[in-house]
């Protein structure tokens, strides 16, 4: 019985010794290195993403609808890409270079999105220039706008984009799409100069219909 | 600055603060008209392209954040519990085998000790041929000098059959049990709970375990034991 007892006894004082130690140095682990520093680095961390989200969602998101003409799937992308950047945020040293950073993950979503399954994409005149506001006639005008810009080529359309919505420059946009300056230089004047044959026509069109 | 370089420049960046530009539209005022034109076409594109913003969006990519950074907590976490959790698992699971091994035995041994003087009155007289007959069963044979047994039984350890011997020590009963050896693997040399003290060795293919209530009779018998008892492999 004592045996029992004794070898009972002192198995409850392994335990109880293990699960202080146990309970210490998970403790110990938790308050000194989670609590401490990681803590008040991801409170930090949290601060900066956040300042993030509300400086440039806005803008990334209307680029990333530009770029993929779909406003849902664009959603989607601008969700992953700040999740990504969330994730690497630690990366991104200077806040000045964080438009350029966050167009980087973006277009680098978008092309894993077409890895992963080619979508079919639909056309901006049909989901993206939807309007709550009632169609007046300046309602009408920008959609003709839309429509406009959305039928240009990629190649036109995402610098154009970069430049408009990003205010980008020149060389931020050739840096961006790893072409010359001058090649940036020259889609930028022909995507203006075929935005403008469009809408020239357009409006000569719809004299003569007046008229 | 000719026309068309003018129209190209304009065109790739139509709020230019280029001089050139802005020299060659002050003295031209086809230019200049050219230059409002597409400063206007300009404007215009800005407010196309700024499309509406879905209200809840920012909202919702913190959100997304910090369930994601949660999901992420709530894997990270079991991994400090986990280790605590397996190395405490394997700790008790190691010395409950170690302590559960033969306690049983152990405190069957003690209970059979305990017992002694209710198994003399039961018993009869016991011979040497009768005790060399029962120690055959465990190819043992007394050769010598054992001292006064009193009693000769088998009994039961732990379901394991052993020959259970009582012998007058100097100062009391002791007990000297003769076991299989295969079972007791395992069993200390020497263990006590306070009242009794015991020791086991091996004699060949025979475990014996003696315990009594004096140590120093425990000694005797032990050492007797190793001298008088002879077992075949």
């Amino acid at each position: 019985m004592y045996v029992t007892e004794a070898s009972f006894s002192s198995l409850f004082a392994l335990f109880r010794l293990h699960l202080t130690t146990c309970k210490k140095i998970f403790v110990i682990m938790r308050n000194k290195s989670e609590q401490a520093s990681v803590l008040s680095d991801m409170n930090n961390k949290q601060t900066r993403y956040e300042a993030l989200v509300k400086a440039l969602h806005a803008d990334i998101y209307r680029y990333a609808v530009w770029l993929i003409k779909d406003k849902s799937i664009a959603e989607d992308v601008v969700q992953e890409t700040f999740l990504r950047a969330w994730k690497s945020l630690d990366s991104l040293k200077d806040e000045g270079a964080a438009k350029a950073w966050l167009i980087t993950i973006l277009r680098r979503e978008n092309a894993r999105r077409f890895e992963r399954k080619q979508f079919d994409t639909v056309d901006i005149d049909d989901v993206s220039v939807e309007d709550p506001v009632a169609h007046s006639e300046e309602n009408i005008h920008q959609r003709e706008i839309r429509k406009a810009i959305s039928s240009l080529s990629e190649e036109y359309r995402e610098p154009l984009t970069l430049q408009i919505i990003m205010g980008f420059s020149g060389d931020e946009i050739a840096e961006q799409l790893g072409l010359n300056k001058n090649t940036v230089m020259t889609r930028l004047f022909r995507a203006r100069n075929q935005l403008k044959e469009i809408l020239t026509s357009q409006i000569t069109f719809g004299e003569q219909i007046n008229g | 600055m000719d026309d068309l370089t003018f129209r190209k420049t304009v065109l790739a960046e139509p709020f230019t603060t280029n001089s050139d530009v802005i020299e060659a539209a002050k003295n031209d005022p086809n230019k200049l008209a050219f230059w409002n034109e597409i400063k206007a076409m300009e404007t215009e594109l800005q407010a196309a392209m700024n499309i509406p913003v879905p209200d809840t969006l920012a909202e919702r990519l913190i959100l997304r954040q910090s369930i994601s950074e949660h999901k992420k907590e709530y894997k990270r976490r079991p991994w400090y519990l986990a280790l605590a959790a397996s190395v405490l698992l394997a700790s008790v699971l190691s010395v409950s085998m170690i302590f559960t091994g033969d306690s049983k035995f152990t405190n069957d041994v003690y209970a059979h000790a305990e017992h002694v003087e209710y198994e003399l009155m039961k018993s009869k007289k016991v011979d040497l041929d009768a005790i060399n007959n029962k120690l055959a069963s465990f190819n043992g044979q007394v050769n010598g000098d054992i001292g006064e047994v009193l009693s000769a039984n088998y009994c039961y350890l732990d379901k394991i059959k052993s020959l259970h011997m009582i012998i007058r020590g100097e100062h009391g009963l002791t007990s000297l049990f003769v076991v299989p050896d295969a079972i007791t693997q395992g069993m200390s040399s020497s263990f006590s709970n306070g009242i009794f003290e015991g020791a086991s060795f091996l004699l060949e293919s025979a475990k014996i375990i003696v315990v009594g209530e004096n140590k120093s009779d425990v000694q005797e018998l032990e050492h007797l034991a190793k001298s008088a008892l002879l077992f075949s492999a």
